[in-house]
């Protein structure tokens, strides 16, 4: 009997020690790995810093014309809060419309060039016109202001964190001693897990009937951050708390802590989270820590907690209250006194209204990307906390974004023929925005649609330009001349009449819109109307080679073919090539290089890289001028004239660009200080079917309205050497008396036409020659 | 040399191209620093070059410097004209200890420079340009380029082009930002560029004999920059054409004529 008992004893004690020992190998086991992660995060790189990208700065001057609503939108944009009364603190404005008074307390920031500390301005505005800036500390004027750049989006991996580092020693104590109050009070006596704690949070709970209190310690709360995801299971618990142990035994209660108040989560702001006590005294209150006042620092504590329920950005009553129980504690453990209490409670929180962050321009951060993509790997853009500034205007921007979408919209619902069903081969545009002094890319919109089309049309859409290559065709005329010496002013006589163009053995016939031949017609006239005929009898007069590097030598970068049809725009660029080529002629003939990123920065404020305004002189001012003065008469009387119609009525020149096949629609148009293109047509090459006119231009002209509205009006100035006559466009020459139209028509000087009009015979009076 | 490389670097931060570009200019200053002085005069016979100012642009180019007063050439003889330059020198603000030797580099010109424009007034202050008449955006300009000058003469070329870029945001009109946007290029050692610029600049003047001569003036450093010396004295000749009392040329021609040692403007 006693044999069999002892097989089962010992097969049952054999199992129990394999058992037991494969439990204590598989259990050390995991016990090292729990401390590796442990280490790993205490002394490893903790925190990535995701790199942000920064919009221009916002200069402005006495003198300067804007619409108030513009600069207050800026300034709330850019996280300045208003008061009531004038600002005491950086981050504040005050606006009285009724006296034209707006004080600003700038913030502080850091320049590529240099440290600005921010102080109080008193501007004052007389209707859209800043008469004068003022320095409220000191009374003295000044003459021009830098409003900072604003913060566009991080370039972050997958979760946006918005952390500031700060070491233990520059906590003040109060904050210190508030959070433990609050969370832990027990956190320098335990070893990692708090048993008096995990009890009474037990046991309210089961009173509660549900998870009212939490037991955990600082220590196991810290672990917890550590991790992203956030699984309420029991077992991620036991793992918290099993590794709390760990890091209690391997590093001192000042490390804890100090990473505990850097890593915890205390808001959200729109996409960026804000994590750390440092951020968040200045994301609450835009304060550094130590000007904290008690109430303020209880507020911190308290949202320990739950701080998206708890902001005072959701509910003051709901602050408030936990702000009040904080600071109860804070009294019973004798961290304030009495005194402190009574003022704290009686503090009122600062009413404010969370700065809604909009969606962050995607493709002009795309095209960031890749231009920083050259010199920064992805690894240093997401973790290692670069600034990067850039030319983007925010407000162009928006209003891009804006006038793409509604634009497309619009058509389709003016063109049945343009709408699809679902969500594939939808019409599509693209929008670029130039400063063209600069050459700084202002505003890019490469789509209508970032979340289901990353594609950016902007730079990598390869287009047919169409007949908005046509100027580079009559530039070429004004800077060569054609065959045997021929010279070309815009008041010469072309024709436009169907004929061929035997070019390498080949034939070409192009044709007009509609079979419409206007004869013998002004240069000017067969611009203004995009005449292919005339267009094409000019360039073949030219030279197609010429006319080929005119468009290379303005900015075209996309080799073209030097064969006839490059004339009419036979060729496939890019609306960002378009921008720069028609930018060059807008500055007066000096090219510039697209500028987006202009300077990136590490975290010690130390320049990495700056991109500068690049200037080339490629053509001369007089002729810029004169292709300026012809384009202007597209918008005037062109075939873009209908824009004046819808209230587009600054001084601007432009060229609409229709393709052959209707599978393009191109709109370019500039004043002096600001050039947009916008693109319409479909990714499949389907048709569009519309003109430039038709489709581009009823967005640029929405775009540039609100672009420019309440700016001054500045027009394309004459250079020495430029004559502007009087003359007949029916006759091209010297406008008499009887001249019943009479246009006014720039020329090099010695080009002007030195005879009268002889459909109209008279002796012209004294013409006015403006220079 | 590579110690000049690497301080370079270091007081530069600039990106590899620039660097690159920097070394090659710094080599090419170095290069022609150690070659034997060349004479300013090649011969007493006068050079069939043409006295066309030298530049960049394309055709047609419509010269805006109006043209100095035609005066005859008094007979050649060394002493007589030194003493005549001496009697200049003294009439510009700043003598040079040298007597600074004819600008005869093209005699085929049959034009002397002392004797056809006495030194200019100098026109150099911009905020004296802002007039009550003045647009706003012009005279925050103006600001802009006066503030740019004042930290490019601080020895920070990198701010003052940063704040010099502004200007002709503001107002691109404005020839003189692009004078001295130039000229910061030129301080940092980007002398392509600050041609590019000085060919911007020049295009906007209109009527500044002044400001012309400046703008030949810092051509001519650029192109001795960059080792161009035949170019750089025709620059130097054309400012001083228009402005005998241009120190930018004055100087520079000075120091033609002893070893060269780099410039300090």
């Amino acid at each position: 009997m006693k044999r069999p008992k002892l097989r089962i004893f010992s097969i049952l004690f054999v199992s129990l020690l394999i058992v037991t020992s494969s439990g204590i190998v598989f259990g050390s086991w995991y016990l090292k790995r729990l401390e590796e992660t442990v280490t790993a995060k205490f002394e490893g790189p903790k925190w990535r810093f995701p790199s942000k990208i920064y919009s221009d700065s916002y200069l402005l001057y006495s003198g300067i014309n804007l619409r108030s609503d513009d600069l207050l939108e800026k300034l709330r944009r850019l996280g300045y809060h208003e008061t009531q009364s004038p600002p005491k603190a950086r981050g504040e404005y005050h606006f009285q419309p009724s006296r034209g008074l707006l004080d600003i307390y700038l913030n502080d920031f850091a320049y590529p060039t240099e440290q600005f500390k921010g102080f109080p301005v008193r501007v004052s505005l007389q209707g859209t016109v800043i008469t004068k800036i003022e320095n409220s500390a000191t009374g003295q004027e000044v003459f021009s202001l830098e409003l900072e750049p604003e913060l566009i989006t991080g370039l972050y991996d997958r979760v946006w964190k918005e952390r500031r580092v700060v070491p233990l020693s520059e906590v003040p104590p109060i904050v210190v001693k508030a959070i433990l109050a609050i969370e832990d009070e027990r956190f320098y006596n335990h070893h990692g897990i708090d048993p008096v704690s995990v009890m009474r949070a037990v046991w309210v709970n089961l009173r509660s009937g549900g998870v009212v209190q939490g037991g955990s310690t600082l220590t196991q709360q810290l672990m917890k951050n550590f991790f992203l995801s956030d699984e309420r299971k029991l077992s991620r618990k036991v793992k918290e708390g099993i590794m709390a142990l760990i890091a209690e035994r391997k590093y001192s209660k000042d490390e804890i802590l100090e990473n505990y108040l850097n890593e915890i989560y205390l808001g959200q702001k729109g996409s960026q989270g804000i994590f750390g006590i440092w951020e968040a005294s200045q994301f609450y209150f835009s304060k550094p820590l130590s000007d904290l006042t008690v109430g303020e620092v209880a507020l911190l504590a308290g949202l320990v907690r739950a701080p998206n329920k708890l902001s005072p950005y959701r509910s003051l009553e709901a602050a408030t209250k936990r702000r009040n129980v904080v600071l109860t504690k804070m009294l019973d453990d004798k961290v304030i006194t009495r005194k402190q209490y009574d003022l704290a409670v009686r503090e009122s929180l600062p009413h404010r209204e969370l700065i809604k962050v909009t969606n962050d321009a995607p493709y002009y951060v795309d095209y960031l990307r890749r231009e920083l993509a050259e010199n920064y790997s992805n690894e240093v853009l997401t973790a290692e906390g670069l600034r990067i500034f850039t030319s983007m205007d925010l407000q162009l921007q928006r209003i891009a974004e804006k006038s793409l979408v509604e634009g497309l919209k619009k058509l389709e619902a003016s063109y049945p023929a343009l709408r699809r069903q679902g969500e594939e081969d939808n019409l599509e545009g693209a929008i670029v925005v130039l400063r063209p002094q600069t050459g700084e890319i202002k505003a890019m919109v490469g789509g209508r649609s970032y979340q289901k089309s990353q594609f950016n049309r902007v730079f990598q859409a390869k287009r047919q330009p169409g007949s908005i290559f046509k100027p580079f065709v009559y530039l070429a005329a004004l800077m060569s001349g054609g065959e045997g010496g021929k010279k070309f002013t815009p008041a010469t006589m072309v024709e436009d009449s169907p004929f061929r163009w035997s070019y390498d053995g080949q034939e070409w016939e192009p044709g007009n819109y509609n079979d419409e031949y206007f004869g013998t017609v002004t240069f000017r006239r067969a611009l203004e109307k995009s005449l292919n005929s005339a267009t094409a009898r000019i360039a073949r007069d030219v030279g197609i080679k010429r006319v080929r590097d005119v468009a290379h030598r303005l900015g075209i970068q996309s080799s073209l073919p030097a064969v006839p049809s490059l004339a009419l725009g036979a060729a496939e660029v890019t609306p960002l090539e378009v921008a720069v080529a028609f930018s060059t002629l807008a500055n007066n003939g000096v090219r510039t290089r697209p500028l987006a990123v202009k300077q990136v920065m590490n975290p010690d404020s130390r320049v990495l890289e700056k991109r500068d305004v690049r200037v080339e002189k490629v053509l001369t001012p007089q002729l810029a001028f004169i292709m300026n003065y012809l384009l202007k008469g597209v918008l005037d009387r062109g075939t873009a004239d209908v824009a004046r119609r819808w209230g587009f009525t600054r001084p601007a020149a432009g060229k609409t660009g229709t393709t052959n096949d209707y599978k393009d629609a191109w709109f370019v148009g500039y004043t002096p200080d600001l050039l947009a293109v916008v693109w319409v047509g479909f990714d499949n090459k389907a048709k569009l079917g519309l003109s430039g006119a038709q489709a581009a231009l009823p967005i640029w002209t929405e775009f540039m309205k609100r672009a420019t509205a309440s700016t001054p009006i500045t027009d394309f100035v004459p250079p020495p050497g430029v004559k502007i006559v009087e003359i007949d466009p029916l006759s091209g020459q010297l406008a008499t008396p009887n001249c019943s139209y009479v246009l006014r028509e720039a020329f090099l000087e010695g080009d002007e036409p030195t005879t009268t009009c002889p459909l109209h015979p008279g002796t012209p009076q004294q013409v006015s020659k403006l220079d | 040399m590579t110690e000049l490389i690497a301080l370079t670097m270091k007081i530069f931060p600039i990106n590899l191209p620039e660097r690159m570009f920097l070394v090659l200019a710094l080599t090419a200053i170095v290069g022609a620093g150690s070659c034997a002085p060349r004479p300013l005069y090649r011969t007493p016979l006068p050079s069939t070059t043409a006295a066309s100012p030298s530049s960049s642009a394309s055709s047609p180019k419509i010269s805006p410097a109006p043209p100095p007063p035609p005066v005859q050439e008094p007979a050649r003889t060394p002493f007589p004209q030194e003493a005549k330059i001496r009697e200049q020198n003294l009439k510009t603000k700043d003598l040079t200890t040298s007597p600074a030797p004819k600008e005869t580099v093209k005699p085929s010109t049959g034009v002397t420079p002392e004797a056809n424009t006495a030194p200019l007034p100098d026109d150099g202050s911009l905020l004296a340009k802002i007039t009550p008449g003045t647009s706003p955006q012009r005279a925050a300009s103006l600001r802009l380029t006066e503030e740019g000058k004042k930290l490019l003469e601080a020895g920070d070329p990198a701010k003052a082009l940063s704040r010099l870029e502004k200007t002709i945001v503001i107002d691109s009109t404005n020839p003189y930002g692009y004078f001295y946007l130039a000229k910061s290029h030129y301080r940092l050692g980007r002398y392509k560029e600050s041609l590019s610029f000085l060919d911007v600049a020049e295009s906007r003047l209109s009527g500044e004999p002044f400001w012309l001569a400046e703008v030949y003036a810092l051509r001519g450093e650029n192109f001795r920059a960059l080792g161009m010396l035949d170019k750089a004295e025709a620059s130097y000749a054309q400012a001083l054409r228009l402005n005998s009392g241009n120190r930018t040329a004055t100087d520079a021609v000075a120091r033609l004529q002893e070893p060269s040692q780099p410039t300090s403007r």
